[in-house]
């Protein structure tokens, strides 16, 4: 089995556990102590990743680091669907928002550190950056709905999707408002209902998709 | 759009961006209200606000025709009253429990809430669709000056550039934590193709981009 060395809280480790549980993959999970421990910088890990980040996949003698690249392995290897394969101009679309999205992480991501875990930061600036990626994104996912698509490369989600939604559905952790973005919010919503989503903490499932609690009268 | 003394309407989203069975937050000058829309397809709006413990009820849900709070399931019909309390079954909740409500009418395409009692009804947006909302950090007359021509009473601003027909639809501008704010629906000329659509849209983020830097430039010292 593939095994994740994963951070709940982390975005980038949600990916990878969404996407393997959108493609059907069971993963091995080895959680890391991110913090307050900083595991990820110690001597085990630093020797599969120098770089020092989450996530890591080791499937079998292959070590993958990048959530991107990640991504694309996991679409590759069990559910390549998931793959914008299917013209040059799908292709390079997945590319530019699978760069994108690393735009969302020193954005989005930045903000997110700065407010939660008080890293040091210029707060107003990534805020700002993060709003410049917001208004980037909403506009290429106003254009795609206008040529009948849905998601950011296809009328079917792919990796690129999943590689920009855990940043931008946390966008508010950073103090930056979700509001002003209609096709942001249906896009979001469109991802969420998909069969086989997973939660984090601060993304949940649609709760009108849950079961209604069953009504027994007498206990509370 | 505030001809009149007794009341006005305030455009706050396209109807195409309010899903049945979804409830979103919109803005007009008392605030931030939720707007949801039913299984069934009707609009309603209430105050953002659930009284049992002050959650936002636009962060709830809708099932069926009620829109529910996220934090305990209080469920509010569109007339405002409560109509289900899941931790008492058994309860039909008092008429007393409810919140407030928005008188809400859709046209052409857009959801309007009403803001007091308007004499009429919302402005005719006949010959134009609407295409998307965008929410610029500028105040109206920013938003004027960036596009060379003024807004109508109803907030209708029509521009003309090449040959490419705009319409911009502007809120009341309100005051935010980072300045003053203009909620924008855009909207072209009904029948024109995509790629029309596409440059109108791309049009309409120049002149925020042109309103919000004049507007920068008015707030250095």
């Amino acid at each position: 089995m593939m095994r994740l060395y994963d951070y709940v809280l982390s975005p980038s480790c949600y990916k990878v556990r969404l996407m393997a549980a959108l493609a059907g993959v069971s993963l091995e999970l080895r959680p890391v102590d991110f913090h307050p421990g900083a595991e990820h910088r110690g001597p085990e890990l630093l020797s599969l990743n120098p770089a020092g980040s989450l996530p890591i996949l080791v499937d079998g003698d292959l070590v993958l680091t990048e959530s991107s690249a990640i991504l694309v392995y996991l679409a590759g290897k069990a559910a390549s669907q998931w793959l914008g394969r299917a013209s040059p101009v799908d292709a390079a679309r997945e590319q530019q928002w699978l760069s994108f999205s690393s735009r969302l992480t020193t954005s989005l991501g930045s903000a997110r550190l700065h407010e939660m875990l008080l890293r040091p930061g210029d707060i107003g600036a990534l805020q700002a950056a993060g709003i410049a990626a917001l208004r980037e994104l909403e506009a290429g996912l106003v254009e795609q709905r206008l040529q009948g698509r849905a998601f950011l490369v296809a009328n079917a989600p792919t990796v690129a999707d999943i590689a920009c939604f855990p940043y931008v559905a946390l966008a508010p952790d950073g103090g930056i408002s979700l509001d002003p973005y209609p096709a942001i919010r249906l896009w979001s919503r469109a991802l969420r209902a998909l069969p086989g989503f997973i939660e984090m903490p601060g993304i949940h499932r649609l709760h009108e998709l849950k079961p209604e609690p069953l009504l027994e009268p007498g206990v509370v | 759009m505030r001809s009149d003394t007794t009341g006005f309407w305030t455009p706050v989203a396209l109807s195409a961006d309010v899903l049945a069975g979804t409830v979103i937050p919109a803005r007009v000058s008392a605030g931030i209200i939720a707007l949801w829309r039913s299984q069934s397809g009707h609009v309603a709006a209430s105050a953002d606000r659930c009284p049992h413990r002050g959650m936002s009820l636009s962060h709830g849900f809708v099932r069926g025709e009620a829109l529910s709070c996220i934090y305990h399931g209080w469920s509010y019909g569109q007339d405002g009253r409560c109509v289900r309390i899941p931790a008492h079954p058994g309860l039909t909740p008092p008429e007393t429990i409810r919140v407030t409500t928005y008188a809400v009418r859709e046209s052409d395409g857009i959801v309007w809430v009403a803001e007091g009692t308007p004499a009429s009804d919302p402005p005719s947006l006949a010959g134009w669709i609407p295409l998307r909302t965008l929410t610029v950090e500028a105040d109206r007359e920013a938003i004027e000056t960036a596009a060379g021509a003024s807004a109508s009473a109803d907030g209708l601003l029509e521009t003309t550039r090449a040959d490419e027909r705009l319409c911009l639809l502007l809120s009341p501008s309100q005051q935010v934590r980072t300045g003053m704010q203009t909620v924008t629906h855009v909207l072209v000329a009904d029948g024109c193709l995509p790629p029309v659509r596409i440059a109108a849209s791309r049009s309409a983020e120049r002149l925020r981009r042109m309103a919000e830097t004049a507007a920068e430039k008015g707030r250095l010292p």
